[in-house]
């Protein structure tokens, strides 16, 4: 699955922060997930044990927080949810549009104990 | 009570995975090595395009491919059939190939030697791109029975990628496919990509693509 090889990545990101951090314990994290990032919050809060198993982070909480993707239309300049409006503007049907937010997934904190 | 502290980064998830990508690619062009990633949907021609490939520059170029396509090796099989030296990644399983997979599976082929190396990555349009897996440049596949929209439905895959091969054009007049609206929404994605029609089957239109991976390899490794 999709959502498990990527939380493999971030567990390998964050070793290389806490361990210039000089921390060895964490006790959560909190994650943004954009809805145009292509990963899916159920999907990973259902991976993260497996994601996490036999790693430093095996006790550790995964917070998610769900950023809307939002887009702006390149023709008509409206901006909109593009999840609800199947890849194209409500006003204008034009499908070429700038991605404002939504697009990514970053680690927002770690909270270490 | 125990200290309690906060860090607030702020960074990519992938953030490792990019730094290890930029890694190799700095090696790879010490080592005069070539390396493109090729991706697409499962059956859009990859393996096809491949052998045309080979079969087009082996009298001018040390062509070596790595097989990540869900584990069977028919693959590299019809492969080894060009004459070029290729192996099997075993990925286990995972939807894409990251910069420490793509690493080892360079160190399994050993590139010494080679000029060329071609990543045929698993086929999947959503996490290969999400993946920098080292290579020098990317280039994707989208066949004609796949339609026409597809760019307007995985946008980061065709963002991401230096060429897209259009390919089965010999099927064109069986399926509901407009080349130029495609070209517009591949476009929209990606005003820089170069888009080459080509009928790897027929092996049809493969010039402008061997052309430009050739001189592509050449200007990286002098
Ligand atoms: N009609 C037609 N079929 C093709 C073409 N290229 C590949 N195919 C067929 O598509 C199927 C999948 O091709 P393959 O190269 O194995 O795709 P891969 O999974 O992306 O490596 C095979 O049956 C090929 O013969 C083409 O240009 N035209
Ligand atoms: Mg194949
Ligand atoms: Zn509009």
């Amino acid at each position: 699955m999709h959502e498990l090889g990527v939380l493999n990545s971030m567990v390998h990101t964050i070793e290389r922060i806490v361990k210039e951090q000089n921390v060895t314990e964490v006790s959560k994290l909190v994650i943004e997930v954009g809805e145009l990032s292509g990963m899916v919050p159920r999907y990973l809060e259902q991976s993260w044990p497996a994601a996490s198993y036999k790693t430093f982070m095996e006790n550790t909480e995964l917070e998610l927080i769900v950023i809307p993707g939002i887009v702006k239309c390149k023709g008509c300049g409206r901006v909109f949810n593009a999840v609800y409006s199947d890849l194209s503007c409500p006003d204008c049907g034009c499908r070429d549009m700038e991605i404002l937010e939504g697009d990514d997934m970053i680690i927002k904190e770690i909270v270490c104990s | 009570m125990k200290d309690f502290k906060v860090l607030e980064i702020k960074t990519s998830v992938f953030a490792d995975n990019n730094i290890q990508a930029g890694k190799l690619r700095e090696e790879l062009k010490e080592k005069k090595v070539f390396l493109l990633n090729l991706m697409s949907s499962p059956g859009a021609g990859k393996t096809t395009t491949l052998v045309g490939t080979i079969n087009a520059l082996k009298n001018d170029l040390k062509i070596g491919v790595m097989e990540a396509d869900i584990d069977s090796d028919v693959d590299t099989r019809t492969i080894s059939q060009t004459g070029a030296k290729a192996i099997q990644l075993h990925t286990g399983g995972m939807c894409h190939l990251d910069a420490q997979m793509t690493r080892q599976g360079l160190e399994g082929l050993d590139p010494d030697g080679l000029d060329v190396v071609i990543l045929e990555n698993v086929g999947n349009l959503v996490c290969p791109a999400e993946f920098d897996t080292g290579a020098v440049k990317n280039a994707m596949i989208l066949s004609v029975p796949e339609g026409d929209d597809k760019p307007l439905k995985y946008p980061l895959m065709f963002s991401i990628c230096d060429v897209v091969l259009i390919n089965k054009m010999d099927v064109l007049p069986y399926f509901n496919f407009d080349l130029e609206k495609c070209k517009e929404n591949i476009r929209l994605r990606n005003p820089n990509a170069i888009i080459i029609p080509i009928s790897a089957l027929k092996e049809e239109g493969l010039k402008e693509w061997t052309d430009w991976l050739h001189n592509a390899v050449i200007s990286w490794c002098e």
